[in-house]
């Protein structure tokens, strides 16, 4: 078992230089254009760009700068730990811009994930135990209808009802709760978790409602019935034990990769998040900027994939083996 | 006594000079200093604005800093210069430059290659450095811009042009050769040539004093930008409690944060009796960084903020040219920039003048106008330098077509002439006209220009194929000559100051051109050695163009420097003028399309405004509101 | 996932095809079989005609444009706009869905943009299959390194932030004249087909490679083995049609993400170039600036065209799993 905790960790390791890598290839050594270019001001002269190539680091040959981005992030630079470097576009450290950004996204992330279990899942197991019921399928309807739906349509959708012509809930951007108090925090945190949980919602509904039903068709269910237990006890005990775990290990890769910026949903909202960041990063050319933002996703997804297989390995051990 | 009389009248003679020279500078209209209620404007409150982001060139930092707006807040709040603005309009002379820190605007020795400056009395640096502003501290801003590590981004307008500065200096320490300061209230320039705009250029932010305690610690580009000392009327939250002792214990000023928000308070050792130009109405003012745009807006209409530079969005806009409640608050002034579209005189199509010219002829820039929200927005261009820079050429329009909307029968006329049209029916029959690749920006209102542009030049055969890129990739990619654009659309170009030289300069000299770097975009004079020097792809392009050479391209470098050499005023200007005509008729780079006005929407609570025309935005010291807030209940620290 | 043979078909008591008791048993092909438990989803099979109509809109929509409506994708009709350059012509006689910003009829954009999801979604799916059955049947089959390789190829890329990715290839083929790949890779429909096809094909592949591991070690690939196949023509003969059935089932389950995910491209500007219609670029112009203040109908339109489309695929991809799996019980 540590064997495999060590190996995989190893591999974690090794996923994120390559991920790193290869951003370096398509950020900085990809475009045909000098990045450096754009920070030299109106008239970028010759000497100009090369002075700020000089001290953007820029100047040294790809692999050396690699290599020293990775050794700045395990070893931290003037700015702290881990060394993120500094902000082209404001030669401010990036650590706080992006900490703050981060912090944005894990709300907008765990209050979605909040909504989408609370939603998703008793659709799903309702659906589950009536199936073809009038419940079963306008819940099924309603979940195929929120897995069709992008958020960058339902986001203008419901600003255009709710706000717009209603008038019940505000605009778009974020209110942080401790300068601007709870109340007006939620009030503009209530569409862009909606909306972004809506997909999630209909999906974790369909699958919650697909696994359980194959699962009550299992042998151990029939055998759980015939031994006498009531039917809610056989859901309660056995249906939803197995059913719901492959739905653990899927949020658990669900909020990795939503840590990573749900992209879209904070551009359409004007959330700053990480996201959003990094959009504006790859469209400035803020390259550190993007490699940190890049970083901080990868590790997002892979630690969630760690997590999750550890766990799998753990209650199944045939997994160890592959 | 002869000789005493021949001295006064010699000395006389020199101060009626001075004066002339000095123009229109002075007391404006407008109540003159002190706080408390003048001519009825109330003083106090503060100035909340917001932007979508800062957009910065330097992280704020004057040596290097570059955008219009930073020099807005430099010049009304924090910097005061030998010389600057009276932050007015253009038609009130604000483009004119007025003594600040200086006593008046110079003494400029017979042979016009030495200036000479005598610095106010009370004129003091804010807290904690309580200390008057020295020559020195004059002096130190040049040897900023001379220090290469710290990327004077406008350091051209003085190297070359002050004796000892040559831009590659390695430390900001080491003095300049052409700069003498005798006392602490003296300074002299020494000049390498008679320079007619020497004082548009010591208006400029970077030339402003800079204390060498708190600056000297900074060597790298943009550091200095969150330490920024004033001498001016206000200075920047928490600058007072910054502990000077040594470079170790500066900490970043507290009320900038280059991701969040910048405020100003006033500075307590400012002395209004020192300060013609600036009325200083407000006790601060707030700039918060706000990522929603209609946000921004709709804070201005519910007036939770004052003030808002930049045009609404369509929908917004179309409610303050509707309402006529709202129509007094929303100014349009002219943005001395003009709008144009880029043509690559090394690539064909464009390559042919005469397909220049058609393009002329065919753009619908009455659409180009309406599509980016109409008349406010700014005036249909029809030639390079705005009126507001070079009134000359007020009715020059050597492509007119009907309503500006474009004429396709003389676009014809024209493409029939070019070689890429061998049956002369007026449309490109060449397959290089097949795929024309033309970058463009990604965004309002640029991309209403696609549609507009594609329809235009299809009708005299050529296929646009239009990439939208974000601004700064949009520029990067028109700017690294291997690209080889033909044509783009995504570039202004607004003064540095309001001289035609600085204007035209960059943009049509060989002193723009540059590998990876240039503003030169139309490739005006390149010349074989840069063509190689380039690369292989350019040196190709270039003697396809040029028939190996055979045919060089037009230079107008000649041209520009006869220009400069002219007295300034009205010969000056004629000859700018005739060289306008020149790049229009017959060498054609450009076709200029609008030339922008700055707007800008004002709350209830804003009761006077002024225009600034020399940084293109409002007037802060000119500038009241009636809301009685204070720092206090506005920083959110 | 299992494998409908021919021998359900002749279990007593068990009427397949409304076959009475005692009448002659009639044997199926596992198609037919699934072919008429398809048609038993009504739903399945009206997402499915919504389809071949949308599909044939799409094909016939230049006849649309100019034989129908009269108006070009690209013609502008600067006159329904005001001094202000905003549309205020809605959905009316002439315009039936309204304008854009530039003019543009609506109604026609939205036609047209069916043929760029279409297509890319379609395309694109076809070549992550396509990727994914080579490398996860390569993967599967001939294990070792090849084995390790792929696999960790697609965990890298599951793992990859997709969006940001896909900005910053497509901002860097962009830029040049002649795209990526020596020209291969233009921007456009090209550029959107190969970054989505990059970054779905590893979902094939590993529901591949665990299919061609089962598969593998069964006895008839031994026999074939045995009787002297080579690899390639086990591969062909035995293997691949096996992996029929979970190839479509997860290749209709990713057609539909597919077209969300070119709608996201074209919404962050990354995608198609502006002129060709796209739903995810019209979307994306209505909610710039809060237009669709002002033009309710260039955000409705558009949509509500993404939405039905993908929910019909999703509808035809439920009808297609649920036909294929023998577990299903398939009510009318």
């Amino acid at each position: 078992m540590l064997r495999y905790i060590v190996r995989r960790l190893l591999w974690v390791a090794v996923t994120l230089l390559l991920i790193t890598f290869l951003t370096y290839l398509i950020f900085f050594v990809m475009p045909p254009t000098d990045p450096a270019v754009n920070f030299a001001g109106k008239q970028p002269t010759p000497e100009l760009v090369a002075e700020v190539r000089k001290q953007f680091g820029l100047d040294k040959p790809v692999l050396i700068q690699y290599a020293l981005f990775v050794k700045r992030i395990f070893l931290g630079d003037e700015y702290g730990w881990p060394g993120l470097g500094f902000s082209f576009n404001t030669r401010s450290a990036l650590k706080p811009i992006i900490y703050e950004r981060f912090l944005v996204t894990l709300q907008l992330a765990l209050g979605s994930a909040i909504l989408w279990l609370l939603v998703g899942v008793p659709i799903g197991i309702l659906s589950a135990l009536r199936p073809r019921s009038i419940f079963d399928r306008l819940a099924m309807g309603f979940a195929l209808f929120g897995v069709s739906t992008p958020v960058f349509f339902l986001g203008p959708v419901l600003l255009y009802v709710f706000w717009f012509k209603l008038g019940w809930l505000p605009g778009t951007g974020f209110y942080s709760i401790t300068k601007y108090g709870p109340g007006t925090w939620f009030m503009h945190m209530i569409m862009p978790w909606s909306v972004l949980a809506l997909a999630f919602a209909a999906f974790y509904a369909r699958m919650t409602r697909g696994n359980l039903i194959e699962v009550m068709g299992e042998d151990y269910i029939r055998t759980a019935r015939a031994k006498g237990l009531t039917e809610r006890r056989v859901v309660a005990k056995h249906g939803l034990r197995a059913s719901l775990t492959p739905v653990v290990t899927m949020l658990g890769l669900d909020l990795g990769g939503l840590l990573g910026g749900a992209l879209i949903t904070e551009t359409v909202f004007n959330l700053k998040g990480l996201g959003n960041y990094a959009v504006e990063s790859v469209f400035s050319g803020d390259l550190y900027a993007i490699l940190d933002v890049t970083i901080i996703a990868a590790f997002a997804v892979t630690l969630a994939n760690l997590i999750v297989d550890i766990i799998y390995a753990f209650l199944d051990p045939r997994v160890r083996y592959t | 006594m002869k000789k005493q009389l021949m001295v006064v009248a010699f000395v006389a003679s020199l101060a009626l000079v001075a004066t002339a020279c000095g123009g229109g500078g002075g007391g404006t209209t407008g109540p003159t200093g002190g706080t408390g209620a003048t001519g009825g404007i109330p003083t106090g409150g503060i100035l909340r604005e917001e932007t979508t982001d800062f957009g910065f060139t330097n992280a704020f930092d004057p040596t290097g800093e570059y955008l219009g707006a930073a020099w807005a807040y430099y010049g009304n709040f924090l910097l005061r210069g030998l010389v600057s603005y009276p932050w007015l309009p253009g038609e009130k002379g604000g483009n004119q430059p007025v003594p600040d820190l200086a006593t008046d605007l110079g003494q400029v020795s017979a042979d016009g290659l030495t200036i000479t400056f005598t610095l106010k009395d009370g004129v003091m640096w804010q807290p904690p450095l309580n200390r008057p502003v020295t020559s020195q501290d004059v002096a130190f801003a040049f040897q900023r811009i001379n220090t290469k590590s710290l990327i004077a981004q406008y350091g051209n307008y003085y190297c070359g042009t002050i004796v000892g500065m040559d831009c590659e200096g390695k430390s900001q320490e080491d003095p300049i050769e052409g700069i003498e300061t005798p006392d602490e209230k003296t300074i002299i320039f020494h000049l390498e040539r008679p320079t007619g705009d020497i004082l548009y250029r010591l208006a400029q932010p970077a030339a402003a004093p800079v204390p060498p305690e708190v600056a000297g610690c900074f060597d790298k580009a943009g550091e200095y930008g969150r330490y920024v000392m004033s001498n001016g009327p206000y200075m920047l939250l928490g600058s007072d409690e910054l502990d000077i002792s040594s470079c170790d214990t500066l900490e970043p000023i507290k009320g900038f944060d280059p991701d969040k928000f910048m405020y100003v308070v006033r500075n307590p050792n400012y002395d209004q009796a020192t300060d013609d130009n600036r009325q200083n109405y407000i006790d601060g003012w707030s700039l918060v960084i706000n990522t929603n745009l209609d946000d921004i807006y709709n804070r201005v209409l519910n007036g939770d903020i004052d003030i808002a530079h930049g045009a609404p969005p369509a929908a917004i806009l179309q409610q303050y040219l509707t309402n006529p409640d709202l129509q007094d608050n929303l100014k349009t002034n002219s943005g001395d920039r003009t709008w144009y579209i880029t043509m690559n005189l090394i690539v064909p199509p464009f390559d042919d003048v005469h397909v220049r010219k058609a393009a002329n002829y065919i753009v619908d820039k009455a659409a180009m106008l309406q599509a980016t929200g109409g008349p406010v927005t700014g005036d249909i261009a029809t030639t390079i330098e705005p009126p507001t820079v070079l009134p000359d050429l007020a009715d020059y329009d050597p492509y007119a077509t009907p309503n500006h909307a474009g004429d396709v029968e003389a676009a014809k006329a024209e493409m029939a002439q070019s070689k890429y049209d061998k049956n002369g029916d007026g449309v490109c029959d060449d397959p290089v006209c097949d795929n024309v690749l033309m970058i463009n920006r990604n965004y309002d209102p640029w991309t209403e220009y696609t549609p507009i542009l594609t329809e235009n030049f299809k009708q005299i055969g050529i296929n646009l194929k239009v990439r939208e890129l974000d601004v700064s990739t949009a520029y990067t990619t028109i700017q690294t000559m291997s690209n080889l654009i033909p044509i783009a659309a995504n570039a202004g170009w607004g003064k540095d100051y309001a001289s035609p030289y600085g204007f035209d300069f960059f943009l049509f000299n060989t002193a723009g051109l540059s590998c990876e770097g240039a503003v030169n975009y139309s490739n005006i004079g390149l010349d074989e050695a840069l063509a190689k020097e380039c690369g292989p792809k350019v040196y190709e392009a270039w003697k396809a163009a040029t028939d190996n050479g055979k045919n060089p391209l037009p230079n107008v470098d000649q041209d520009m420097e006869e220009c400069v050499a002219k007295p300034f005023g009205p010969e000056y200007n004629a000859c700018w003028a005739a060289l306008d005509r020149k790049l229009m008729e017959e060498i054609v780079p450009w076709v200029p399309y609008r030339w922008g006005s700055q707007n800008t929407v004002l709350a209830d609570s804003v009761v006077a405004w002024e225009y600034d025309q020399s940084a293109g935005w409002t007037a802060y010291s000119r500038t009241a509101v009636n809301n009685g807030l204070t720092m206090d209940e506005v920083a959110q620290i | 996932m299992g494998q409908v043979t021919d021998e359900e078909v002749a279990e007593p008591g068990r009427t397949l095809g409304g076959a009475e008791p005692g009448s002659t048993i009639i044997g199926r092909t596992p198609w037919q079989i699934f072919w008429m438990r398809f048609r038993k989803d009504r739903v399945a099979l009206a997402a499915g005609a919504f389809l071949i109509l949308l599909a044939a809109a799409a094909v016939a929509a230049p006849l649309i444009a100019r034989g129908l409506v009269h108006h070009d994708p690209n013609a502008l009709f600067r006159d329904t706009l005001n001094e202000y350059g905003l549309p205020v012509v809605g959905p009316s006689r002439e315009f039936w869905f309204g304008v854009d910003t530039s003019g543009r009829d609506v109604f026609v954009r939205t036609i047209y943009g069916a043929r760029t999801s279409l297509v890319v979604a379609l395309l694109s799916t076809g070549f992550a299959v396509g990727l994914g059955i080579l490398l996860g049947s390569l993967a599967g089959y001939l294990g070792g390194w090849v084995d390790t390789v792929i696999s960790r190829a697609i965990d890298l890329t599951l793992s990859l932030p997709v969006l940001l990715f896909s900005i910053g290839i497509a901002a860097t083929c962009s830029i040049t004249a002649e795209g990526c790949l020596g020209g291969l890779v233009q921007p456009g429909i090209s550029l959107v087909t190969a970054i989505i096809a990059l970054f779905t094909w590893p979902y094939i592949g590993r529901i591949v490679r665990g299919q061609v591991l089962t598969i593998r070690n069964k006895e008839f690939i031994e026999a074939a083995r045995a009787m002297g196949a080579g690899t390639g023509r086990i591969l062909l003969r035995d293997v691949l049609p096996n992996l029929a059935a979970p190839v479509i089932v997860y290749g209709t389950l990713i057609i539909p993400s597919n077209i969300l995910f070119e709608a996201a491209l074209s919404f962050l500007g990354v995608g198609i170039p502006p002129t060709t219609p796209s739903w995810g670029r019209m979307i994306s112009d209505a909610a710039r600036g809060q237009l669709y203040t002002v033009a309710w109908w260039m955000l409705f339109f558009p949509g509500m065209a993404l939405v039905f489309t993908t929910l019909a695929f999703n509808l035809v991809g439920d009808g297609l799993r649920d036909a294929l799996d023998p577990r299903t019980q398939v009510t009318g």
